[in-house]
């Protein structure tokens, strides 16, 4: 037992001192690493296929390299950002961060993450696109994560339901959103919804798939971005609302919920279409009842094709870390394409590297859906919004809560369109 | 209290004590509902819960979603964690509010006034306003992420109603009891532990059971100083565990949250005569 | 529950105590073990995060702090999100005070009654009080649910209780009323019991009718208990955080947004601690000033 707690302060003794009985090391003081260079890795994976290969890959890494130890824990995607938050203003964060690009250029503006661009290897960065280094690129040229797996959305079927109503299951290299309206129409009847859509946070669909009809949202430098709600960036919620209030082919209250509300749902029938990120087809597979058959429709495209923003999974080097060159090269590690290819078919996510995406689709076949998801994954891109510094206040305070309440049919396109405008001016 | 006040009177009218019984039904209903829906779902496999036309008590008994559950939440730890931070809370702000409530009601002292003052504004004070500095505080001494930490922090907010509650089960024993103690030659220490402790033993179950329930129950500053998974509380544990997946496998949610409920409800059971007798005296005499 | 009474009522009985016990010096060892904590991770911690509402504190790495005078209060007033919450707040606590007051009263005088099962409504009526805030949380978020939640099967219509922005408040409100009624119950119990028999059995023979001698009897009687209480419930809802936080954690379209849980966004979400400690003091000095005027007001009612 180390006596960190007394170097630290002599008040803490006095209150301390009764617990001493019980031992320190059972209230988590004391006992920490004596050697530097154990790293902490920060690990949101949650799907056991995912935890399963994150620790495999751990465990080759400490093998290959008994002095730079990786120590993994876990944190959880619902409150990660506050606990970064509260990590990196208590000093505690952990050397390497797991996150999502949307989240993390906060941070990055606040000199709290690392510049990798120097530490990672040639092959790594050739791997990836530019159009999605760019959604982890800073204004100032920093790269400040590697962007690892991303996710897209995609629309699953059930394929007896499009049986039973007679429905043929669309082909095609992409589902255009006037044939999924039409479709969700036909298969909707006696009580049972043609899709079903978890939007309880609508923000990132509606920003993500905004893109497919050039909705881009904001325009300008990162430090000064401006606001355009036109045609475009409507183009989304008002099909969705269409949907919902006009046709009733998706139910209304499913906008309400979250996705892993609405799965029961489809696993009843009672959505023969049900549209989430492609991650959940894993919970389809672990889940599904044995009877359940579906399938993944081909990618949704607007009127400028299939592209939905990039908002890739991303891993980062705190700025304090005291190893931030061993903290890099454990992240080039992680990135090659074989690490990459074992976490994305646990996840059932797409990854960032095009040697991994080759590998992913030769293992899988295509099987379960994989040939849709990898298609969609080709026409992801960078989005504006992802460097737009107050992005996450104007999503929270603004954009979600206008959204929610124009799914609802609670307040009009023009007034989403006000909300939204307004909130941005706000935030200055 | 064996012969409430109202009984004899309000017996008279015929109708009143059916309607009685209604009410309280109705009120038994509301309150223990929830209860009966979290114990039908624990037991539920998950076909049934995700058929529509299900009936409300589950087909048979299964202890599968009980033994996923404490295995996918690790809520061995998590529940170890939470009973090693409520146990040592409760007994440290026992044995440091005892004396001190008894100081405050015998002795002539000022520290009575700021005592009372600093116990009504430790209320006011909305978590808010403290969890930053509070957290900062803990980070200079390095007990962020540390179940010790978790202990002062409860401790301390745990202190004042606690000090408040035993000042008035220390009140409530005729000071005339003690002084007889003294004039048979009995000292001080001798007659505190003979005279005083036993009959303030109701108000001390009361008070550690209000201090081992709100520690064990607390959410907001574990969420802010905890982060490590090894250290997480059980109400952390659970609300990250229907972050991941519980809306899916709802049979292991409803087993989880009623297993945390298990050592209060206890609790409750062990002490349910001795507690409701102890708050009663306590308060009819304070 | 002794709680709620000492401050309330100087017994006579303790004035003749004096001689037996000690004075200051001899308290001070005895109490010492309790201030000292308290100074440091109590005291300590309240002046501090008063003082950094004066400041513009914020995340960011070597992030400097100063004093910003009243700055972050002009900017309050003009945040219109934040007033909004302030309301919501508002309503909720007082909603679910007065609601949880009239309930437990009603439970408690039936508690009080010589019912058969008397112990088994008593136990039951502790139920709440057993569950963390979250698991009440998740748990009402389950039978509340539209698709496949108990409710909904129960009571006629298919009603989307926490995804509609018109209901989701009092749903939470009732929520709240269940959560919190334990204590209050229990609190509200032991004052009845301590009405004194004689007192409503007097007012029985001279033929006041049961509703009269609760006006006139009962109800007074409680009243100390019943001001100490629902002061204590009005201040712990208006600070409520958790169950809120996990049951809809603000939405739908931001209507339950508690000012509590939006203090809680703008420091750990958006990393401006200044201005969310600024908030935190708007909050003390509007509960402050109402617990005053009410206490003052509760007084002189009884001094007349």
């Amino acid at each position: 037992m180390r006596t960190r707690i007394s170097a630290r302060s002599g008040a803490a003794i006095v209150v301390a001192l009764p617990l001493a009985l019980t031992g320190c090391s059972a209230f988590g003081v004391g006992g920490d690493d004596e050697d530097g260079a154990t790293l902490t890795f920060q690990s949101l994976a949650f799907q056991d296929s995912t935890i399963a290969a994150t620790e495999s890959i751990v465990e080759a890494w400490n093998e290959e390299n008994p002095d730079i130890q990786v120590e993994l824990v876990q944190g959880s995607w619902d409150n990660v950002h506050d606990q970064l938050v509260t990590q990196f203003q208590g000093g505690t964060a952990p050397d390497i961060i797991h996150d999502e690009s949307a989240d993390i250029m906060g941070f990055a503006n606040q000199g709290y993450l690392a510049d990798l661009s120097p530490h990672l290897s040639d092959e790594v960065t050739a791997s990836v696109s530019d159009e999605v280094w760019q959604t982890v690129t800073t204004a100032d040229g920093e790269v400040v994560a590697a962007p690892t797996l991303l996710q897209s959305y995609v629309v699953f079927a059930n394929t007896d339901a499009f049986a039973d109503a007679g429905v043929e299951i669309p082909a095609g290299e992409t589902l255009t959103w006037d044939d999924f309206q039409a479709l969700a129409a036909e298969l909707t009847a006696g009580g049972s919804y043609g899709a079903g859509w978890g939007m309880q946070q609508p923000t990132a669909a509606v920003m993500n798939l905004a893109l497919g009809f050039d909705g881009t949202f904001f325009t300008g430098e990162s430090g000064s971005m401006e606001i355009e709600v036109g045609e475009n960036e409507l183009a989304v919620p008002e099909r969705i609302h269409a949907m919902a209030h006009q046709d009733q082919s998706l139910d209304p209250v499913s906008l309400t919920q979250s996705g892993s509300d609405v799965l029961p749902g489809f696993f009843d029938g009672k959505y023969a279409m049900y549209v989430a990120g492609n991650y959940v087809a894993q919970q389809l597979v672990e889940s599904a009842p044995e009877d359940f058959n579906w399938a993944v429709l081909p990618p949704l495209a607007g009127t400028a094709g299939a592209t939905q923003a990039a908002n890739p999974q991303t891993m980062s080097v705190a700025a304090e870390s005291e190893h931030v060159e061993e903290a890099a090269a454990f992240i080039d590690f992680f990135m090659q394409a074989e690490h990459q290819a074992a976490l994305a078919e646990g996840d059932w996510l797409i990854p960032s590297s095009t040697e991994a995406r080759e590998l992913v689709a030769e293992h899988t076949a295509g099987e379960n859906g994989w040939e849709a998801i990898l298609a969609s994954g080709e026409s992801l891109s960078a989005a504006p919004f992802q460097s737009a510094v107050n992005y996450p206040q104007w999503k929270d305070q603004y954009a979600t809560p206008a959204l929610q309440q124009y799914l609802a049919d609670e307040i009009t396109v023009e007034e989403l369109r006000q909300q939204l405008v307004d909130g941005w001016a706000e935030l200055g | 209290m064996t012969t409430p006040a109202t009984t004899s009177a309000v017996g008279r009218n015929p109708f009143s004590r059916p309607l009685q019984y209604l009410a309280l039904l109705v009120y038994m209903c509301f309150l223990a509902f929830p209860l009966l829906f979290l114990l039908s779902t624990a037991f539920k496999t998950p076909r049934e819960l995700r058929s529509p036309d299900a009936g409300i008590l589950p087909q048979s008994l299964t202890w599968e979603n009980f033994t996923s559950a404490i295995e996918k939440a690790d809520l061995y730890t998590a529940a170890g964690n939470s009973l090693l931070v409520a146990v040592t809370t409760t007994l440290i702000v026992t044995l440091v509010s005892l004396p001190a409530a008894y100081a405050l009601v015998r002795f002539r002292t000022r520290l009575r006034a700021v005592a009372t003052g600093w116990i009504l504004l430790s209320q006011v004070f909305p978590f808010i306003l403290i969890i930053i500095p509070l957290f900062l505080l803990m980070r200079n001494i390095g007990l962020v992420d540390t179940l010790l930490g978790l202990v002062i922090v409860y401790a301390v907010w745990a202190l004042p109603f606690s000090l408040w509650m035993l000042q008035g089960y220390v009140a409530a024993i005729p000071v005339e009891l003690e002084e007889a103690g003294a004039v048979d030659g009995a000292g001080r220490l001798r007659t505190l532990a003979k005279i005083v402790l036993p009959l303030l033993a109701p108000g001390i179950v009361a008070t550690s059971l209000f201090t081992f329930i709100n520690s064990w129950n607390e959410f907001f500053f574990a969420l802010v100083l905890i982060q490590d998974p090894d250290m997480q509380t059980l109400p952390l544990a659970l609300a990250r565990f229907v972050g991941a997946e519980g809306q899916v496998q709802l049979g292991q949610l409803a087993a989880a949250a009623l297993l945390a409920c298990i050592p209060s409800l206890v609790f409750f059971l062990l002490i349910q005569k001795r507690l409701t007798a102890g708050l009663l005296s306590g308060a009819v005499k304070g | 529950m002794t709680v709620v009474s000492p401050p309330l009522e100087e017994r006579p009985v303790r004035r003749r105590r004096r001689g037996f016990g000690g004075g200051s010096r001899d308290a001070w060892p005895l109490v010492l073990p309790a201030l000292l904590p308290v100074m440091l991770f109590s005291v300590y911690p309240l002046v501090y995060g008063v003082l950094l509402g004066f400041t513009d504190a914020r995340a960011g790495l070597n992030a400097e702090t100063a004093f910003n005078g009243l700055d972050n209060y002009v900017e309050l007033a003009g945040n219109e999100l934040f007033w909004n919450s302030f309301k919501i707040g508002l309503i909720w606590a007082f909603s679910v005070t007065v609601l949880q007051f009239l309930a437990s009263l009603g439970l408690a005088l039936l508690l009080n009654l010589d019912l058969r099962l008397r112990w088994l409504a008593r136990t039951l009526a502790l139920v709440p009080w057993a569950m963390p805030p979250v698991i009440i949380a998740i748990m009402w978020q389950l039978m509340l649910n539209p698709g496949y939640g108990p409710v909904n099967q129960i009571l006629p219509g298919n009603v989307n209780w926490l995804g509609e922005a018109s209901i989701a408040l009092p749903v939470v409100i009732v929520v709240g009323v269940w959560a919190g009624m334990p204590q209050t119950t229990i609190t509200l119990l032991a004052g009845l019991q301590s009405v004194p028999a004689e007192l409503n059995e007097a007012a029985a023979i001279d033929g006041a009718s049961t509703w009269r001698r609760f006006w006139h009897v009962t109800l007074p009687a409680l009243r100390p208990v019943a001001v100490a209480i629902t002061t204590l419930d009005l201040i712990w809802n208006f600070n409520s955080f958790a169950l809120v936080f996990v049951l809809t954690a603000g939405g739908p379209g931001g209507t339950t947004m508690l000012p509590s849980l939006f203090a809680y966004n703008e420091a750990f979400r958006y990393g401006n601690f200044g201005y969310a400690a600024a908030m935190g003091n708007v909050m003390v000095v509007v509960i402050g000033a109402f617990l005053y005027f009410y206490l003052r007001g509760q007084m002189r009612r009884r001094l007349q």
